[in-house]
């Protein structure tokens, strides 16, 4: 049973900070150390989306030749993915899961660090292959026969990297299961956790079952590249599909591990913005976990034009996933209904992931129906897709979550008038590059390619889209000044900048080692709201039944 | 009541409220569709996709409509420090809004199986069926009297169907996954080598319209994959006999007898030539026996003097006769595969 006691209090170190920082097993520093390295690789993988942006601006090969954009597209994806999205929000997530649940601390400390420090590592990897003879080129799904054809070591360290960079996700998977299993303050019941421990858990959960199987996928295609394997090798037995199936397998579930945690952050978001609980909690509890369940059942839905799938069962199953997909999005639309709208910076991203995510939801059922799938399949509509989830999802999100918790991370606020500036043109930005792919795909311009013909009227839209790509990176410059601004001469923040209702915001900003001197009494799934307002007017008051404080998890 | 500034303006608020979506609507569906089908399958995912796009507009100006509301409607006054009611949900509307999703995916499931049946329908008597060959990183079209087709990067091959009657691709890969793909066609399949004992992958489609159409591959496939392109010719029957019986009389092989100095030139595995340097007189013609021992096709083309052999298939031998040239040395190359390159001294 975990308790609030408070760890040793002769915490001092007299370590340098460098030390402290490298050898810490403290959530909070670690859950910094995540979010830092993963903007790091954000920002070199944002470099690679501008390199390609730029090659395609127009027709002709202007600055690359085709190795080196394929290089600069694989591994834009794969940093993007593995070593930016689903690392931040990690990050996030061991900064604020254990302060949401009164906890002092992850289960794990140590195994922990180790999750985080095997990120960088493997990041390191799968770039190194620019030092030898040039990175992956096979794209971030990396198919087989083409992955186990490719010569040089690039493919190889890749393949050790994200081998790295999985096993941190497994371990850190357990950690966060363990965590919000077991050390959940007394009196914080499943049904009171916040949302975003929700996420978290579910995420996890999808995590611990999906990422082995592409880890297998990785040691196979190793030994068929280096030892004289035949996983994949149809010429001796092997079979091309099973690949696609491994990864898949992985990577639809990993599109839930991606946003899942980012609906968690929209989640806490809005309700401290409207000044209302989130809409129906249990509905959106319960939509989370059918997400999850559903996402092992979807993933041949990548492989609609492979003729080597059953597709009325992968079509059925990734309309259903459409259902509690709305039904949040209701729910998110609930919560702004008759509320008190205040429009921070962190609220304005959390509307633009409602408003982008939506668009996002349309276009990948649009793709989910086989015949229309069979035109837009592996074209720049496919593009528009993913980026409007993870992009316009998944890291409008980050941002909401960037400029929500930063005061709690170190006790100042980011300046909200250079947080709208970025918010605008990170919007407007987002929305030119990426709308036009649509329309390209829809016109027939195939993803992956470098060049295109100057006569498929295509050129325009292109152009378009680099004129948006380079207003994201724009519109990153006022954010990182605000960083800068901030830690130099930033408003401090106090413990409850926001009014929010969880844990988190009942500590000091920045927490203490072990987080809490005290907790306050937890009757309900927002305790602060209950000590400041009382009886928050729920309607069927279950929630509100006379339980002591230090009463039975 | 007497017209006033404020009824007026709710009239031109309500005149807003319903041209904006509107407006919109003819935005996104303007700019948002796919190319005009021509094939009888492309014309049912178009229809199909018609009904996805209407659904999708409808799905997207309702609820971004509802967001700007709720952002202008409830927005929180200066100084109101008041609480909002704390609505924690309500069952009945967390049905209704499970029951609308609901409704919406098997209403498109449902449609989209019935396109699928068509799409996918084969029919029992073909007009044409072709064997398209993708392999890195080109097209082998074999037709069934025998004819070849083979691309190179100077000549994007041509795929000649007939109109109006069901073709059959019969998709096969020579090493990674490729996909055929016709934009005006609507659809595209993959190209997999499966393995021993698993049949390759068929795409069947009848074209409604005569014309050139172009295609590329779609599935990525290494470094020459944007340069992989095609293009589709559609043509009345007769024409389309006409066109293969054409393509068999192909030239024919330079017999020894024409061939003052012949030169032994064959291709390898993994891309290469071997010899890599070959040697031939000057100001004379001459020939190159050249003999493709490697699995995928081959040519020879030297750019100086705008040569482009005939290529040869894997296990087969042509013999090139070459126009006279001045001395120097000259790159050759496979037209296929431009990194396949070696050099040729003309003079002593």
């Amino acid at each position: 049973m975990a308790t609030t006691t408070l760890g040793p209090a002769t915490g001092v170190s007299r370590r340098s900070w460098v030390m402290d920082w490298l050898t810490t097993v403290d959530h909070k520093k670690i859950g910094v150390l995540y979010i830092v390295n993963s903007f790091l690789f954000f920002f070199a993988a944002g470099i690679l989306a501008l390199v390609i942006r730029s090659e395609l601006a127009v027709p002709g090969m202007q600055f690359l030749d085709h190795d080196t954009f394929d290089q600069a597209f694989t591994m834009h994806g794969t940093i993007m993915l593995f070593l930016f999205i689903i690392p931040v929000l990690s990050g996030f997530a061991n900064f604020i899961v254990p302060l949401q649940l009164g906890a002092p601390d992850m289960a794990f400390p140590r195994i922990n660090a180790l999750s985080f420090w095997l990120l960088p590592l493997g990041g390191l990897l799968i770039f190194s292959g620019y030092l030898f003879g040039g990175a992956a080129a096979e794209g971030w799904t990396s198919y087989v026969p083409l992955s186990n054809r490719s010569p040089g070591v690039g493919t190889d360290l890749w393949l050790i990297g994200l081998t790295l960079v999985g096993t941190a996700s497994i371990l850190g998977a357990v950690n966060f299961i363990t965590t919000i299993f077991k050390m959940r303050a007394p009196g914080m019941t499943l049904f009171r956790m916040p949302i975003f421990v929700w996420t978290v858990l579910v995420t996890a959960v999808l995590i611990l079952l999906a990422t082995p199987v592409l880890t297998a996928g990785l040691i196979a295609l190793f030994i068929d590249r280096n030892y004289g394997g035949s996983f994949f090798d149809p010429s001796v037995g092997g079979n091309p599909i099973l690949w696609q199936h491994l990864f898949w397998f992985f990577g639809h579930p990993e599109v839930y591990i991606v946003i899942l945690p980012a609906m968690g952050v929209v989640s806490e978001v809005l309700p401290a913005f409207s000044r209302k609980p989130l809409f129906g909690y249990k509905a959106f509890v319960f939509a989370t976990i059918g997400i999850g369940l559903l996402s092992f059942s979807v993933w041949a839905h990548h492989m609609f034009t492979t003729g080597a799938i059953f597709l009325p069962y992968f079509a059925f199953m990734t309309a259903l996933i459409g259902i509690p997909t709305g039904v949040k999005m209701f729910n998110w639309l609930g919560t702004l209904w008759r509320g008190k709208l205040t429009f921070s910076a962190a609220m304005l991203f959390a509307l633009g992931f409602i408003s982008m995510f939506l668009i996002g939801g349309i276009n990948g059922v649009m793709v989910a129906i086989p015949p229309v799938d069979f035109h837009l399949h592996d074209t720049y509509f496919v593009v528009a897709h993913l980026h409007y989830v993870f992009f316009g999802g998944s890291v409008f999100a980050v941002f909401a979550a960037t400029y929500y918790w930063f005061p709690k991370m170190f006790g100042r606020k980011l300046n909200e008038p250079l947080g709208k500036i970025h918010f605008w043109i990170h919007f407007i930005g987002f929305n030119l590059a990426f709308f036009p792919m649509h329309e390209l795909g829809l016109l027939g311009m195939p993803r992956r390619i470098a060049d295109y013909d100057p006569n498929a009227g295509w050129t325009l839209l292109n152009s378009l889209s680099t004129v948006g790509a380079f207003m994201i990176a724009v519109s990153i410059i006022p954010f990182l000044v605000n960083i800068i601004a901030t830690f130099i001469n930033g408003e401090p923040a106090g413990d409850n900048p926001w009014d929010g209702t969880t844990l988190e915001w009942a500590t000091t900003s920045p927490p203490p080692p072990y987080n809490f001197d005290r907790l306050p009494p937890i009757h309900s799934e927002r305790p602060l709201f209950y000590l400041a307002h009382g009886d928050d007017h729920n309607p069927d008051g279950s929630d509100l039944d006379a339980e002591q404080a230090g009463g039975a998890a | 009541m007497q017209p006033t500034a404020t009824s007026s303006r709710t009239r031109w608020r309500s005149a807003i409220r319903v041209a904006a979506p509107l407006l919109l609507i003819f935005l996104l569906g303007g700019c948002m569709l796919p190319p005009e089908p021509k094939t009888e399958a492309g014309k049912d995912v178009f229809n199909l996709y018609l009904l996805v796009l209407a659904l999708a507009v409808i799905v997207f100006v309702g609820v971004e409509g509802f967001l700007v509301y709720a952002i202008v409607r409830y927005r929180r006054k200066p100084g109101d420090d008041t609480l909002p009611k704390q609505y924690h949900g309500n069952n009945k509307i967390e049905i209704v809004w499970t029951a609308i999703p609901t409704i919406i995916v098997f209403v498109l499931f449902t449609f989209s199986m019935i396109t699928l049946a068509e799409v996918d329908a084969k029919s029992d008597h073909p007009g044409a069926v072709i064997e398209v060959d993708g392999f890195q990183w080109q097209w082998t079209f074999r037709y069934s009297n025998g004819a070849v087709v083979n691309g190179s990067a100077a000549k994007l091959p041509v795929l000649a169907v007939p109109v109006g009657e069901p073709v059959r691709l019969i998709l096969k890969s020579l090493d990674v996954n490729h996909a055929f793909f016709v934009p005006d066609f609507l659809i595209k399949r993959d190209l997999i080598d499966f393995g021993e004992g698993i049949p390759p992958n068929e795409l069947e489609f009848t074209v409604t319209e005569a014309g050139t159409y172009s295609g590329q591959c779609a599935e990525f496939c290494g470094a020459g994959h944007a340069d992989m392109r095609f293009s589709v010719q559609a043509m009345a029957r007769a024409d389309y006999d006409a066109y293969i019986a054409g393509l068999l009389a192909a030239v024919p092989s330079a017999s020894p007898a024409d061939c003052g100095t012949t030169i032994k030139l064959a291709a390898v595995q993994s891309l290469k030539f071997d010899p890599q340097s070959l040697s031939a007189p000057a100001g004379e013609s001459f020939c190159i026996e050249f003999t493709n021992n490697d699995t995928v096709v081959h040519d020879v083309g030297i750019g100086a003097i705008e040569f482009d052999g005939t290529d040869v298939q894997p296990g087969e031998t042509f013999t090139y006769v070459i126009p006279a040239m001045d001395a120097g040395d000259y790159e050759f190359h496979c037209n296929i595969h431009p990194t396949m390159t070696g050099t040729l001294t003309v003079g002593s």
